[in-house]
Order: structure tokens, then sequence, then C-alpha cells
């Protein structure tokens, strides 16, 4: 039915690019969710008094925790350690998958509920469980369409953005014991509700990631709009937090600056459904609660952008906005992006995740337009840091050399302003020639650009040519 | 080395400073709340359809199970409720419901007491305790919650959160359980309540 289901596994980003350009699908889902975000954020930024500010404090915020993460790090995991909760250190995806196995192997889990944990996905937790043998359940609805259609996360945020309604209901109804009747969305939703509940109530672990990390109480923070979370971490014996390290914040009143800053630019509501601050096990006398919490520390490469020019991005809480106002986005979809993270935040994340080598492509899949930047609620400066990883792909010499050769060529041309005129004079002339109404269906060289578009018509005479027109006058 | 020891060997730095600390803190942007008339802009958020709540108002704690029961009634709901064990609500006579004091996986009514209100955002905000559980919340289709209309405080930063030991978890329930997970299209009742309805204790 749709290509989107595919080209996540083509071979490279640009032939995954090329198919989800084509799927026509995938366009109308990704507008209908990404279209709606960015209106909701506009009318929630236009009512809250100075969000310019709030972004600079939230920025501020965050830098004042990089800068401090070890002491901030100890200083929770003392509190959470207090509160009866162990505190659990991994350097790497697998490192922490290990302590993940291992603690539900120790419980003697048969299976696990899940609440939806970007970090989860980075780690690579559900392919880890599976190995293990233990059964996993998502219970985010967007996690749940995904694991039955076994396909990765689109969007941080709507991991199931790129399905349309019509594509959900053909999985419900494939796969639920008692699917939805009606066609509307508020059946299929009702259909996921019977489907799961049982599965979250009967499961031995909950799992979950954390939105902050409160260095001065040792509470874990989870927000969602369903309740899904809590619904999946309250029952089970066993309540397992897998978190970056750059999720902390001193304190409550720092968290509460955060949140404020997070829904609104997430979703473009004042605060999301359910937030929730779990701070150890159960206590005596509680009548609910799991026996056990373990939180698992990642670092996964969070040092090492810390000491390699990418602080910056140490900042980001996960809200989505770059992706759903950026052009190439809002174009191709989260999965031609090929990384765990899409879009503009996850261009600059992939390549200390999976490499530069495998993703040089994705910092060049970028306009410059700014929007990321403008929008970001932490003022994480996407298109700097992405200029940053085309600088330093060319440096270790990544580039293709016909791009190599292409670039240098213009370089030696441009160098000799004379040449260079003349050379853009006769391009101009040429490009006269090619269009038609103000418009060029096809460029020679240029196939795969005027495949999807056409390219405006230039200006009959170059700028120079005209500046001295205007200048002799 | 363990990967603790590696991971704060990479993150050496100052010990952070409690007033720099604060003074991130330092009049934070917010939306305004009319602070003498916090009663009415916490009602005006409930209200709003991001939070999607109902309220009713009673004079005194005995008046309750009455308004409960009308509200039941209104939605042609069964007057069953999971009754939190808690002692302030021992005065009220519950003849006429037929009470559960632990909560099914389909239980329709759950009742609870908010610690505060807020209102900044509408928000409800609870603490789990001996006599306080925190599945009954989220199981129920209708969740209904007894706010003393003296704590509802200003802003989220008011809301007294416990200092020294901390219970076991805080949480704020800002609406009902909702999704927009398919298509960016909004759905009520997602996993938790599809209904929440606030009544306002005055006395």
């Amino acid at each position: 039915m749709s290509g989107s289901t595919t080209h996540p596994d083509a071979a490279s980003f640009k032939d995954r690019a090329d198919a989800a350009l084509a799927d026509r699908l995938l366009k109308i889902a990704v507008e209908r969710t990404a279209g709606t975000a960015e209106a909701k954020r506009a009318i929630a930024i236009d009512a809250f008094p100075d969000f310019e500010a709030a972004r600079t404090r939230a920025a501020a915020i965050k830098d004042h925790v990089i800068a401090h993460l070890g002491a901030y790090l100890e200083q929770f995991e003392a509190n959470a350690v207090a509160a009866g909760a162990k505190v659990h250190w991994a350097s790497t995806a697998d490192e922490a998958c290990r302590i993940v196995i291992d603690i539900c192997k120790a419980a003697g889990a048969k299976s696990v509920a899940r609440s939806k944990s970007m970090l989860g996905e980075e780690i690579g937790l559900p392919h880890a469980l599976a190995e293990a043998g233990i059964a996993r359940v998502e219970t985010d609805l967007a996690e749940h369409i995904i694991q039955l259609a076994d396909e990765r996360p689109s969007h941080i945020i709507w991991p199931a953005m790129h399905k349309t309604k019509e594509q959900v209901s053909a999985l419900f109804k494939a796969r639920h014991r008692s699917p939805h009747e009606e066609e509307t969305i508020a059946a299929m939703a009702e259909s996921a509700r019977r489907e799961l509940r049982a599965q979250m109530l009967g499961a031995d672990v909950g799992i979950s990631g954390a939105n902050f990390m409160i260095a001065d109480s040792g509470a874990v923070c989870t927000v969602t709009n369903e309740g899904n979370a809590e619904l999946s971490l309250v029952p089970p014996r066993v309540h397992i937090v897998t978190a970056g390290i750059e999720k902390i914040v001193p304190s409550m009143p720092h968290a509460i600056h955060m949140l404020r800053m997070l829904a609104r630019s997430a979703t473009g509501a004042a605060l999301t459904q359910y937030t929730t601050f779990y701070t150890g096990p159960k206590r005596a006398g509680d009548r609910d609660g799991p026996e056990e919490m373990h939180i698992v520390l990642v670092d996964n490469g969070r040092t090492k952008m810390r000491e390699e020019g990418l602080a910056e991005m140490l900042r980001c809480i996960r809200c989505g906005a770059c992706m759903n106002h950026c052009v190439v986005f809002r174009q191709i979809g989260g999965h031609a992006y090929g990384g765990t993270y899409p879009g503009p935040m996850g261009a600059v994340l992939t390549p200390i995740l999976d490499g530069l080598k495998a993703s040089r492509d994705l910092p060049n899949a970028c306009t410059l337009n700014g929007k990321c930047q403008e929008v970001c609620p932490v003022r994480i400066p996407l298109p700097t840091l992405l200029k940053g990883w085309r600088e330093k792909s060319w440096r270790e010499g990544l580039e293709p050399t016909s791009l190599r050769w292409g670039l240098s060529i213009w370089a030696w041309v441009a160098c000799r302003p004379a040449l260079y005129r003349f050379g853009t004079g006769i391009v101009a002339r040429a490009m006269q020639l090619l269009g038609k109404q103000g418009w060029i269906r096809t460029l020679p060289l240029a196939g795969g650009w005027t495949q999807y578009r056409d390219m405006p018509k230039p200006a009959p005479q170059s700028f120079m040519t005209q500046y001295r027109k205007t200048l002799g006058q | 080395m363990s990967a603790r020891d590696a991971i704060l060997a990479r993150l050496k730095g100052d010990v952070p400073n409690r007033a720099a600390a604060n003074l991130l803190l330092v009049a934070p942007e917010r939306p305004r709340v009319d602070e003498t008339a916090l009663k009415a802009a916490f009602l005006d958020r409930l209200s709003l359809p991001s939070v999607n709540a109902s309220h009713d108002v009673i004079g005194n704690i005995t008046d309750l199970p009455a308004a409960i029961a009308h509200y039941l009634l209104q939605q042609g709901a069964a007057p069953t409720l999971f009754l939190p064990p808690d002692p302030r609500l021992d005065i009220c006579d519950w003849s006429g419901f037929t009470l559960h004091d632990s909560a099914s996986p389909d239980e329709s009514v759950a009742l609870a007491i908010a610690r505060c209100g807020v209102a900044e955002t509408g928000s409800l905000i609870f603490e789990t305790g001996p006599t306080a559980p925190m599945l009954p919340n989220f199981l129920a289709l209708y969740h209904i919650v007894l706010l003393d209309v003296r704590s509802i405080v200003p802003y989220l930063e008011d809301a007294s959160f416990p200092q020294g030991p901390q219970p076991r978890a805080h949480y704020w329930v800002t609406g009902v359980s909702g999704t927009t997970d398919i298509e960016g299209t909004y759905v009520r009742g997602a996993h938790g309540p599809r209904f929440l309805h606030v009544i306002l204790l005055k006395k």
C-alpha cells in the first residue's frame, strides 16, 4: 500500500529519501500531524508572556547542569539511593542493555511493559529484550502501532506519524482480539485500550525513560498524555528507568520551568495530562508501587559530545519542535534519516551515535533556513552544529571524490573574479534558453534536482552586471 | 575501572554553586494568574478543551456522597466507587454505593483527594501513601477528585512539594487521558480516565 514500510531499510540516505518523496501517503500522514503540531505550538507561544526570555532561561539551566554534570549526577545518585532505588551506570548502549536484561532475569521476568522512551530506542532495548526471550508490550499508542507493524519510530513525539488512520485501522483489524467496528480514530484508540490493559497489569517489569531527573530529591519524572507510563510502572514488581545522563536538573523549580517549555514546544499544551515523579520503590504501608526501582544512567557518547564541541546538543529536551518545523523532515518524514533520532536534532546526534562516515549525508540534508533554531526551546544552534559536521566530514576526507573535485574547481574559479563573472554570465544566458514562463523544468547535470520541482529562471543578467549598470546611471 | 568511575572521571568539574542554580529561578516567565481570584482562575483552566474536566462545589465534606451520586446519575454510570482508605472520608454516609476497597482492572469510578490545585494550569497534585494508592486513579473511566478550595495555589512552584523524605510518587493530573497518536487527532480516554470531575470543598 505504501512505500513507507520499506524505505527505512534502503541502502543509503539518498535512496530512502527518494522512496519517501515518491510516497504520496507518507506525505499526507506527516503533513496532518506535523502541521497540526506547528499550528498548536504557535497559539501556545503567542499566549505565553515572553517565550523568548523563557527560552534563554531554559538554555541557561541546561548549560549550568552540563557544566557541573558530574557533581549533579553524584547528588542525584545519593538521593535516589537514600530513597531506596538502585543506581547503575553504563558507558555504552550494550552495557545499558545488559544491565536491564540482568535485572529482568534476576526478577524472573517473562514480560515487560514499556512506556515510550527514545533512549530505549537509542540503546536498542527492544532488540535486546527479544534476544533474551522476554516479551515486550509497548504501551504508548503510537509505539503499540509500530510494534504491531514491526517498524521503527519515525518521530520522537509521534512515533507512528508516518501512518494514516486507514493504515492503523487495517493493522488493528488484523492483530487485535476484539478490534473496532466503527471507522473512527476514537474507536481505534478504544480497541488498543481493550487490547493493552490486561497486558500492562500482568507485566513482571515496567521500563520507562526519564524526561527529567531531579538532583536534590532523587526523583525521576515522566510525562505522558495517555497515562500509559503510570499503568505500566505502578503494577509490576520491578520498575527500571533508562536515562541519558544529561536529563538532570538541579531541583523541582528548575524542572517546572523545563516542563513549561517542553509541553508547549511539543504539542502546544500548557502541560502534559500526567506528570509523575517517582522516588524509589514502594514504602512501608503503600498500597501499590513496585518493590524494586532501578535507574540506569547511560552515557553512550554524551561525555564525548561534551568534550568535542557538541555540549549545546546536550541541552535537548526531546520536544520534536525542530522536526515539526523542518522543511526537509516535512517532505521525507523520519524513517529516511535512518537513525534513532530524525529531523534536525537527529542529523546532529546520528553522527555521534552511528559514526560520521555512515551518516555524513544527514548534515548535508539541511537548507540552513534556521527555522529549527528559532523554535528550539533551549536555543540549540542546530544549523551551526550541522555546519560543524559538514566541515569535519570535509577535513576527514569523507566527501566523495566527485564532490571534492567539483568544489575545488569552483573554489579555484571563485578566487578569480574576472573568470568567475565570465563563467556565471554564460550560465545565466544559457539558462534563459532553457526556461519557459519563469520556470526551468529540466536542467542538464541536475536532473535529480528538477525531478520533483521546477527551478526558477534566473535574471537574464548576473548581479554584478546589473550592479555596474545601476552604478553607471 | 567501573562505568561509574569512567563517566565521572570525564565529567570532573566544579561543585555546583547553589546560589548560581537559584539565580536561574528568579522571576520565571509563566502565564499570569490573578492571585485575588484563584478559584475562578483554576476553574477557567479546568474547563479548557485541553484539560476537559467538569466540576461541582460542596459546602461540607458530608455532602460528598450526594454530589458523586448526582454526577454518576447524570453520566448514566452505576453508583459503584473505589474509595481510598483515607480517614477524612469516614465521616461520609456511603449508603447507596457499592464500595470497592481495591480497584479492579476495569474499575468504573475512583475517588481521590488532591493535596492541592494549581490555578496556572488547572492541575491537581497528588502524592502516594498508605491512604492514597495511585493505580485506581489511572484505571477508572471516571476520575473524581475532592479538592479543598483553600488549597488552590497560583503557580506550579507554589504547590507544596514535600521536603526531606519523599513519598514514593507524586503526580500532577491536568486533564483526562488523551492521545493524538493517530494523525494528530485528539481522542480522550486513551488508556486511563475518560472523564475528570472535580468536587470543590468550600468550607
